[in-house]
C-alpha cells in the first residue's frame, strides 16, 4: 500500500534536513508503529505523507496505491484514502463540526466518482459512530475542535477517521496528552477499524499506546532514518531501554 | 459664503442645481451653505484621509430624483432583492422618489413618505458635510413611528433602488421613530443597477425609552455607484440598539453612524461585514457619544477584502466627564485575500470619565494556513476549504445579528459572493 524509497526531506524555508534516507513498506492489512527520540523527524514523516507545504522532498519518492503520492495536493491524498490524526488537531473557529465532516466526506466521496450522501444519511452516520467514541452531541454542535479537551480533541480525530474510512491511517502521538481511561476509548476507535484492505502507521514515543494498538511491525527511527525494524516486542525493549542506544 | 471654495466638477454641479424652495427652503438653505464650507469632503480633512470625495467624485453628478428606467429594469433589480419572504412588508424607492406600486406595509406602523410628512420638525441638522448636502437635496424617504408599546415582529423592509440610468445623484432621508417600549426590526436594502451614479442615504433614528430596535442594513449598490450614508442615532434611557451592515456593491462607500447615548442604561451593538473586491472601496465611520452613564456600546466589524479592494474602519468612542461606569469596547478584523488588498483601521478613544471600562483592537491577516492545510488533509479543495474559511470569519459578525431568517439571508448572499469568487 505505502512504499518510502530513501526519503529525504528538507524545511523549505530554513533548509535543514529532518528525514535523511528513509524507507518503509506497509502492505494492506498491516499495523506499523514508528518509534523514536523527540527530534528523530517522526512527525515530519507524518506530515509529508499528508501533504503539508513547508517540507521540500529533496529526494527519493513514496508511493501510495502504485500512485506517485508526492504528486497529489493534500485534499487528493485524503481523498485517496490518506489520513492524518494530528498531533496537534488545529481549531477552527466559525466552522461548525458537522459541516466542516459533511463537506469533507461529501468532497471525497466527489472525488472519487461516488454520490453525495444526503443529510439524514450523514447524520445517521455521526451520530452511531460519535456514540461509540463518547463523542457528545454537544461537541458536535461546536466549532471543529474549538474549546475542546486534549483528549476531546483526539476522540474527534479517530471520530473523523472512522466516518472518513481511510485506507491509509497515519496516527501521530494520538496517545499524547491522553490519560488511560481516554487512551482505551481511542485504541478502542482505532482497532474497530483494523481490516484487511487498511494500513495503519502509528508514530509514537511511548511504548504505552502499543500495549493497545498492537502493531504487526516496530521501527525505531533517530535522525531521519529508521535505524531497526522488528516485532512488536521492539518495543517492549525500547521501553526498558529508552532510545540512548540510537542516538543520533 | 464660501462657494469659491467648490471647484470640481461634482462641486459645481450641485451649486448650479441647488434652488431653494418649497416647504423646507430654510433647512435646505442653510444645510447647502454649511455643505458649501468645506465642499466634498477630501484627504486633507482628518476624518477623510482614506476616502477622498473629490477624487472619488471626479465627474458631475447633478441632483435628481425620480427615475428615468422601464419598469422592466426596475422590476428585475427589485426581484434580485435578498429579502423577499423575510420582510414583513415593503417600502421601496426608487432613484430619490417613493414607488407606492411596488410597496405593501402591515397594519401597526405608521408610515409617511418625507415628501409628504415634510416639516422642518423632522429633519435635524448635523455637522457632517455629507448629512448637510443630503439635506440640501433630499427628496424622498420613509418617516416610520412604531406607537408606544408596540411590538412589530416581522421585519419591515425600506428598499431604496437606484437604476443607474441617470449619471445622476440621489438623496433620500429617512426618519425612524420608536416611541417608549416599542420594540420593531428594520432592514435597509441598498441596491443598485449598472451605471454611474451618487447616493446619499441619511437614515435618522430616535429609540425612545425601554425601546428596542434592530436594524439591518445589506447595500448591493452597483459596482459603478457611490453609496454615502450617515445613521444618526438618538437612544433614551434603556433603550436598545442593534445596527449590523454588510456591505458588498458600490465603487466606493462611506458610511458613517454617529449614536448618542442620552438616557442612562442604554445598550447598543453596531456591527458589520465588508465582502469587497475589484477596486471596491468602504470605509466606514462610527462615532459613538456616552453622553451620560451606565450605557453599554459595542462595536465588531469583519472586512474581507479581496483583489485590489481597500477597506478602512474608523471607530470613535466619546466618554463624556459624567459617563461613569460606560462600558465600550470596538474592534475590526481583516481578512486580506490578497497583497494588493489594504486595510486600514484607526481606533479613537476620548475619555473624559475616570470609572469606565472602554477598549478596543484590530487586527489585519491572511487565511490561516494551518486552517487551510487541515481542511484540505480532509479531502476538502483548496477553493471550498477558502470559502469555508472566509465565511467563517464574516460570520463572527452575522451572529451579531438576532433574526435567524434575516441571517441565513445575510449567510446566503456571503455564499453567492463566495461562489462567484471561486468561479473567477
Amino acid at each position: 500500500m505505502l512504499e518510502i524509497r530513501n526519503l529525504h526531506v528538507k524545511l523549505e524555508e530554513e533548509g535543514k534536513q529532518i528525514i535523511k534516507g528513509l524507507d518503509l513498506t506497509i502492505n494492506a492489512g498491516e499495523v506499523h508503529a514508528i518509534m523514536g527520540p523527540n527530534g528523530s523527524g517522526k512527525s515530519t514523516l507524518s506530515y509529508v505523507l499528508a501533504g503539508r507545504p513547508g517540507y521540500e522532498v529533496a529526494d527519493g519518492s513514496i508511493s501510495y496505491k502504485g500512485e506517485d503520492l508526492l504528486e497529489m495536493e493534500a485534499d487528493e491524498r485524503a481523498a485517496a484514502g490518506v489520513f492524518l490524526a494530528f498531533q496537534y488537531p488545529i481549531e477552527i473557529p466559525g466552522v461548525a463540526t458537522m459541516q466542516f465532516l459533511k463537506v469533507a466526506l461529501n468532497s471525497q466521496r466527489k472525488a472519487r466518482g461516488e454520490g453525495e450522501l444526503s443529510t439524514p444519511d450523514f447524520m445517521r452516520l455521526v451520530r452511531e459512530k460519535a456514540d461509540k467514541l463518547n463523542v457528545t452531541q454537544d461537541m458536535l454542535k461546536r466549532p471543529v475542535n474549538v474549546g475542546f479537551s486534549g483528549g476531546e480533541k483526539k476522540r474527534a480525530e479517530i471520530l473523523q477517521m472512522a466516518v472518513l474510512e481511510p485506507s491509509l491511517c497515519v496516527l501521530d502521538e494520538t496517545d499524547s496528552g491522553l490519560d488511560i481511561d481516554a487512551l482505551r476509548v481511542v485504541a478502542d476507535g482505532v482497532n474497530a477499524l483494523r481490516s484487511p484492505d487498511r494500513a495503519m502507521l502509528v508514530i509514537t514515543h511511548y511504548q504505552r499506546l502499543l500495549d493497545y494498538i498492537v502493531p504487526d511491525k516496530v521501527h525505531v527511527m533517530s535522525a531521519g532514518k529508521i535505524v531497526k525494524s522488528g516485532g512488536k516486542e521492539l518495543a517492549l525493549e525500547l521501553e526498558k531501554e529508552g532510545y540512548a542506544a540510537y542516538a543520533a | 459664503m464660501s462657494v469659491t471654495l467648490m471647484k470640481t466638477p461634482a462641486e459645481t454641479a450641485f451649486a448650479c442645481a441647488f434652488d431653494a424652495q418649497g416647504p423646507l427652503a430654510s433647512v435646505r438653505k442653510s444645510a447647502f451653505q454649511q455643505f458649501a464650507e468645506t465642499g466634498l469632503p477630501h484627504w486633507r480633512m482628518e476624518d477623510w484621509k482614506w476616502t477622498d470625495l473629490r477624487q472619488i467624485i471626479s465627474k458631475a453628478l447633478p441632483p435628481a430624483a425620480g427615475t428615468h428606467a422601464g419598469a422592466k429594469v426596475i422590476d428585475a433589480i427589485v426581484a434580485a432583492a435578498p429579502f423577499a419572504g423575510v420582510a414583513n412588508g415593503r417600502l421601496v424607492f426608487v432613484d430619490g422618489q417613493y414607488d407606492a406600486g411596488r410597496s405593501a406595509l402591515p397594519a401597526g406602523v405608521e408610515f409617511a413618505t418625507l415628501a409628504d410628512a415634510g416639516s422642518d420638525r423632522l429633519v435635524a441638522g448635523s455637522t457632517d458635510p455629507i448629512a448637510a448636502l443630503n439635506l440640501a437635496f433630499m427628496s424622498d424617504g420613509a418617516v416610520l413611528t412604531f406607537k408606544a408599546g408596540s411590538n412589530i415582529d416581522a421585519p419591515i423592509e425600506l428598499m431604496f433602488v437606484t437604476t443607474g440610468a441617470a449619471a445622476a445623484s440621489y438623496a433620500t432621508r429617512n426618519v425612524i421613530v420608536l416611541e417608549e417600549g416599542a420594540s420593531a426590526t428594520v432592514i435597509e436594502t441598498h441596491i443598485g443597477g449598472e451605471g454611474e451614479y451618487l447616493h446619499n442615504a441619511v437614515t435618522q433614528i430616535h429609540v425612545g425609552e425601554n425601546a428596542r430596535l434592530d436594524r439591518v442594513k445589506v447595500q448591493e449598490e452597483g459596482l459603478d455607484g457611490i453609496h454615502l450614508s450617515n445613521a444618526e442615532v438618538h437612544l433614551a434611557a434603556s433603550a436598545h440598539f442593534k445596527d449590523f451592515t454588510l456591505t458588498m456593491g458600490g465603487r466606493a462607500t462611506r458610511q458613517q453612524g454617529f449614536l448618542t447615548f442620552e438616557g442612562e442604561g442604554t445598550e447598543s451593538h453596531v456591527s458589520g461585514a465588508y465582502l469587497l473586491t475589484g477596486k471596491q472601496h468602504c470605509d466606514t465611520r462610527l462615532v459613538i457619544d456616552h453622553a451620560v452613564p451606565h450605557c453599554t456600546s459595542r462595536e465588531l466589524f469583519k472586512c474581507v477584502m479581496d483583489e485590489a479592494a481597500r477597506g478602512v474602519f474608523q471607530g470613535k468612542a466619546i466618554v463624556r466627564r459624567d459617563a461613569q461606569k460606560t462600558d465600550g469596547n470596538q474592534s475590526s478584523h481583516a481578512l486580506l485575500l490578497s497583497d494588493e488588498a489594504e486595510f486600514d483601521a484607526k481606533p479613537e478613544l476620548e475619555i473624559y470619565a475616570d470609572d469606565v471600562v472602554c477598549g478596543h483592537g484590530a487586527t489585519s491577516g491572511d487565511l490561516d494556513e494551518n486552517h487551510l492545510f487541515y481542511l484540505k488533509a480532509r479531502g476538502i479543495p483548496e477553493q471550498t476549504a477558502k470559502s469555508m474559511l472566509i465565511a467563517a470569519f464574516a460570520a463572527e459578525a452575522f451572529d451579531d445579528v438576532e433574526s435567524d431568517a434575516i441571517r441565513e439571508v445575510l449567510t446566503g448572499l456571503a455564499e453567492g459572493w463566495l461562489d462567484r469568487r471561486k468561479g473567477a
